[in-house]
């Protein structure tokens, strides 16, 4: 759905459910219902808040309490202490609830390490925090609550449920509308790719940091408002009814119910929840809430992380049909109170979906084709196993064919300097991982990086792609200086790079994964466009037809093939290859080097990590050897290869080199 | 004179605290699952004993020979739920939100809401007197059962090869499944100790105070603290934790106000989170 649509959609039902709200008497609507709506309201406001950093980009809070407590006091204490008008206490308090986000995100943020249960259990501290802190301050608290007055308004609105009514509405509407609009746009894409791999959105573009910013801050805000309406509606607030754990622990509840993917998914789990809640109450179990909701959380988190949502949209016809069939049947039967029609209804709708998802399905993704194309016939293999061949130079490796001669080196008066590194050292801790390396990559060129293991070659790439910054030295990309730049700039500097583990987004297609690329790269076209550049970029990797498939579904071989289309569709200058060829079979091998070659062919530069010397001599235009932090050869594979320096410190031994390029020194 | 009070107590309650937040710290840093349903298990071990004591008349101290094997098969359940349905180190803390909630409706359910406490608890009366010190008999106890527990425990898993065993595992349990160590079984000791733990802090937490089913929200602080303080899965680490924890909240209680002991407690945890998250974890090595 375009984010102008939907956003059409919800003020739509909004201005309905306010004239609903206007002339409940003349429908025969009584007030509860209007509470109760409040109610839901309310939680839809907050749990919207809270999907904005939790749900879209994957950082789960306990601390929405604070949020609320935030709002929830500025009013308190500004309208019942010192008598300011509600409208503005309500905007200070979505400004002071904004702060405290954004401090709380400025330092959760800055540390990469703080994801996950780390940094769940920080906001679950910053509620504690604030609660013993309003505790100890007679003029907020001091343990004694605060009571506020009901408001003045205009007659016109009715009573005082009635101004809730209205006061919730829009803010939830507000909310979700900002839902929608971030869902449909590449801020909300770029919090999905957050949430699937930060490291690879970072390094491809999205600038990781500034959106879980944006995204704290404007769910705190949100968040702020509830909390402000919150205080209003129950008029005293103490310590205990805005900072107790259940906040946001129901919070959790509706959102993982809903679906936490979805702007609708709070509409979805907050309804249910608390018309069950309701229910329960009015039924005299009000006991058994908690442990409805206690155990909701627990099967859900197991049985149905992704929430209800999109098992309702995967069967809208006979959800659809199940709720009104369903709330029909209850409407008919006598005495049967409106609500639990209602809830009957929802719960009818939630379990025929869930049925109708467990069933087989017939069209599933196109798993067929991917292993049709595996079992094809391997006819070219680059033999890494079986080379014991005794040239030296780029002869074939026995039993196989020759890798097709590499692009003649480009005339370097020619060519322009894509990476320069000029006396990078880097240092961790007390041990120097790179010493002093200087380095010049001119467009065109196919660099083979190689060195055992620890000296340095990952160091180098993190350094060159901005993951890391260098103790000393200095390093441009296409002239400019990156020192100090975040991953993503240096990717828009013109750099991309791969993983050694794929990282790809898992809840996006193939197609979708390599969009993503080009649409936080350079040029930033529109998703709708980056949709259709997508096709070529998986030509070139040999995963046209996989496109429609999730990522789950490829074999390793070919979640590498679309870490490297991911990283060619970003438009780089130059490639940084890391372990690229790692865990193939000789067959898978051949392939990727002939998509590798590819790649080269579209004049961007290459960096290629990568321990098959036999490959990399065919491959490369130059190699590069690092040994103990210290580039020790550079230059024509086939020097470099039989340089003695680079034989002993690669092999340990002196020895005839391409003899030992083997099978064995992949182990 | 208040300060040096404040500062023993302080360290010998912090005996209940680390005995509190060793089950916690052992499966956190051992089976990588962060169950907050072990305040659950403690809330249950003090009920436990508080009605054994009132039912039968049980000395609270025996009532462990019966909430020690309870709660040992029931942490060992637990973890046999988390070990089935996989979860993850994160899911693992929101599912076992939602058992705590559980258990804390149903323990309201059994007992009411109310504070109950021990009726004709003689542990509760006495105490040592050291000049104008103070030094009630709940708080020795609590710290002497620390020490002993604590201390003995990380003798097992030093010098023994069962210890050996649990620490290998704690590094990688694939690795060491594959090297012949039965890790749902291990995994089931190690949280059924950590239940046992709980029945203990549970027995000596009811001894000097009032238990509520609410309770368990007023330990988070304080728990997580010691644990996160002391090194996940560092068993020392968590005794040193809460002696210190305990002597903080102690001399914030007196020389500030006891209010401001929880802004003082989560200022450290969120401290500790923003300057260490990568030490949480006890480095614990495999001899």
């Amino acid at each position: 759905m375009s984010g102008r649509r939907g956003v059409g959609i919800v003020v739509a039902i909004a201005v309905l459910l306010a004239v609903l709200g206007f002339y409940n008497d003349a429908v025969g609507l009584p007030v509860y219902y209007l509470v109760l709506a409040g109610t839901v309201l309310y939680w839809v406001t907050q749990s919207t808040s809270w999907n904005l950093l939790s749900g879209y980009a994957g950082y789960f809070s306990f601390g929405q309490g604070a949020y609320i407590g935030v709002g929830a006091y500025t009013m308190a204490v500004m309208t019942g202490r010192h008598s300011v008008n509600f409208l503005v206490s309500l905007a200070v308090g979505i400004l002071l609830s904004a702060i405290l986000a954004w401090v709380t995100g400025a330092i959760a943020f800055r540390l990469k390490s703080l994801r996950g249960e780390i940094f769940a259990l920080l906001t679950l501290a910053v509620p504690f925090i604030l609660a013993a802190a309003a505790m100890i301050t007679p003029s907020i608290d001091g343990g004694q609550g605060t009571t506020l007055p009901v408001p003045a308004m205009p007659s016109w609105i009715g009573d005082f449920q009635h101004l809730m009514f209205y006061l919730n509405l829009i803010v939830a509407t507000v909310a979700v509308c900002i839902a929608v609009v971030v869902t449909s746009s590449r801020f909300g894409r770029g919090l999905t790719a957050i949430n699937d791999a930060e490291d690879a959105a970072e390094v491809m573009g999205v600038p990781t940091f500034r959106y879980k910013m944006i995204a704290i801050v404007v769910g705190g805000a949100i968040g702020g408002a509830g909390g402000g309406l919150f205080a209003l509606q129950i008029g005293f607030i103490s310590v205990e009814t805005v900072f107790n754990l259940t906040i946001p622990l129901t919070v959790i509840v509706i959102s993982v119910l809903g679906g936490r993917r979805h702007w609708a998914g709070p509409i979805v789990g907050a309804f249910l929840i608390v018309l069950l809640q309701d229910r329960l109450s009015s039924a005299g179990l009000t006991a058994w809430n908690p442990i409805i909701f206690g155990a909701l959380l627990a099967v859900l988190v197991v049985l149905a992380p992704e929430g209800m949502l999109p098992k309702l949209r995967a069967h809208p016809a006979i959800s659809l049909g199940a709720f009104v069939l369903v709330t029909a049947a209850g409407f008919a039967i006598p005495g049967m109170a409106t609500t639990d029609a209602l809830l009957a209804g929802v719960i009818a709708a939630v379990v025929v979906a869930s049925a109708a998802s467990m069933l087989p399905r017939t069209s599933r993704r196109p798993r067929a084709a991917i292993d049709a194309r595996r079992a094809e016939p391997k006819t070219e293999r680059v033999d890494a196993s079986a080379g014991r061949s005794t040239d030296s130079g780029s002869a074939p490796a026995r039993g196989g064919r020759p890798i097709a001669p590499a692009n003649p080196q480009v005339p370097r008066s020619s060519a322009r300097t894509v990476v320069e590194c000029h006396e990078v050292s880097r240092n961790f801790g007390g041990v120097q991982a790179l010493r002093e390396v200087s380095l010049r990559i001119w467009s065109g060129e196919l660099v083979g990086l190689v060195g055992p293991n620890g000296s340095g070659k990952t160091t180098l790439m993190n350094l060159l792609s901005g993951a890391l910054q260098p103790t000393t030295g200095a390093i441009t990309i296409t002239g400019r200086p990156i020192r100090g730049l975040a991953p993503h700039r240096v990717a828009h500097a013109g750099v991309a790079r791969t993983y050694q583990i794929p990282k790809p987004f898992g809840s996006m297609t193939v197609r979708d994964n390599v969009a993503m690329a080009i649409m936080f790269g350079r040029q930033a076209p529109s998703l709708e466009s980056a949709r259709q550049q997508a096709g070529s970029f998986l030509a070139t990797v040999a995963l046209e037809h996989a496109s429609n498939s999730y990522p789950n579904d490829l074999t390793l071989h070919q979640r590498l093939m679309l870490e490297m289309a991911r990283a060619m569709a970003a438009d780089p200058e130059v490639l940084l290859l890391d372990e690229a060829l790692a865990g193939l079979n000789p067959a898978e091998i051949d392939e990727a080097v002939t998509v590798i070659r590819r790649i080269h062919q579209k004049g961007i530069a290459i960096v290629v990590v990568e321990h098959l010397l036999r490959v990399l001599h065919q491959l490369a235009t130059r190699i590069v050897v690092l040994n103990n932090g210290v580039l020790i050869a550079d230059g024509e594979p086939s020097v470099v290869l039989t340089d003695p320096e680079v034989v002993a410190a690669y092999l340990g031994r002196s020895r005839p080199v391409p003899a030992a390029e083997g099978g064995d020194d992949r182990a | 004179m208040n300060v040096v009070q404040a500062v023993l107590s302080g360290g010998l309650i912090g005996g209940l605290y680390a005995l509190m937040a060793v089950g916690l710290s052992l499966t956190w840093g051992m089976l990588r699952v962060i169950s907050v349903m072990h305040f659950a298990l403690i809330l249950i071990g003090g009920y436990l004993a508080l009605q054994l004591n009132s039912s039968w008349g049980l000395d609270p101290l025996l009532s462990i020979v019966v909430t020690v094997p309870a709660l040992f098969l029931l942490g060992a359940g637990v973890q046999w739920a988390y070990d089935t349905f996989r979860l993850t180190e994160f899911n693992s803390l929101l599912v076992s939100f939602g058992l705590l909630i559980v258990v804390i409706q149903i323990a309201t359910n059994i007992w009411t809401a109310d504070f109950l406490g021990m009726e004709s608890n003689r542990y509760a009366v006495g105490s040592i007197h050291l000049g104008r010190l103070v030094l009630p008999a709940t708080t020795l106890l609590a710290f002497a059962f620390a020490v002993v527990l604590i201390v003995g425990a990380h003798l097992v898993l030093m010098r023994t090869f069962l210890g050996r065993a649990m620490r290998a595992f704690s590094q990688d349990r694939a690795v060491a499944a594959a090297f012949g160590i039965h890790d749902r079984t291990l995994a089931f000791l190690i949280a059924g100790v950590a239940g046992a733990s709980a029945a203990v802090a549970g027995t000596i937490f009811v001894l000097g105070n009032h238990i509520a089913p609410t309770v368990p929200y007023n330990w988070f602080g304080t728990v997580f603290a010691v644990v996160i303080l002391g090194g996940i899965g560092n068993l020392m680490g968590t005794l040193w934790a809460g002696i210190g924890v305990g002597v903080l909240s102690g001399l914030v209680a007196t020389v500030w106000s006891p209010s401001a002991e929880p802004l003082v407690l989560f200022l450290a945890i969120a401290l500790a989170l923003v300057l260490r998250p990568q030490g949480l974890f006890a480095r614990s090595r495999v001899t």
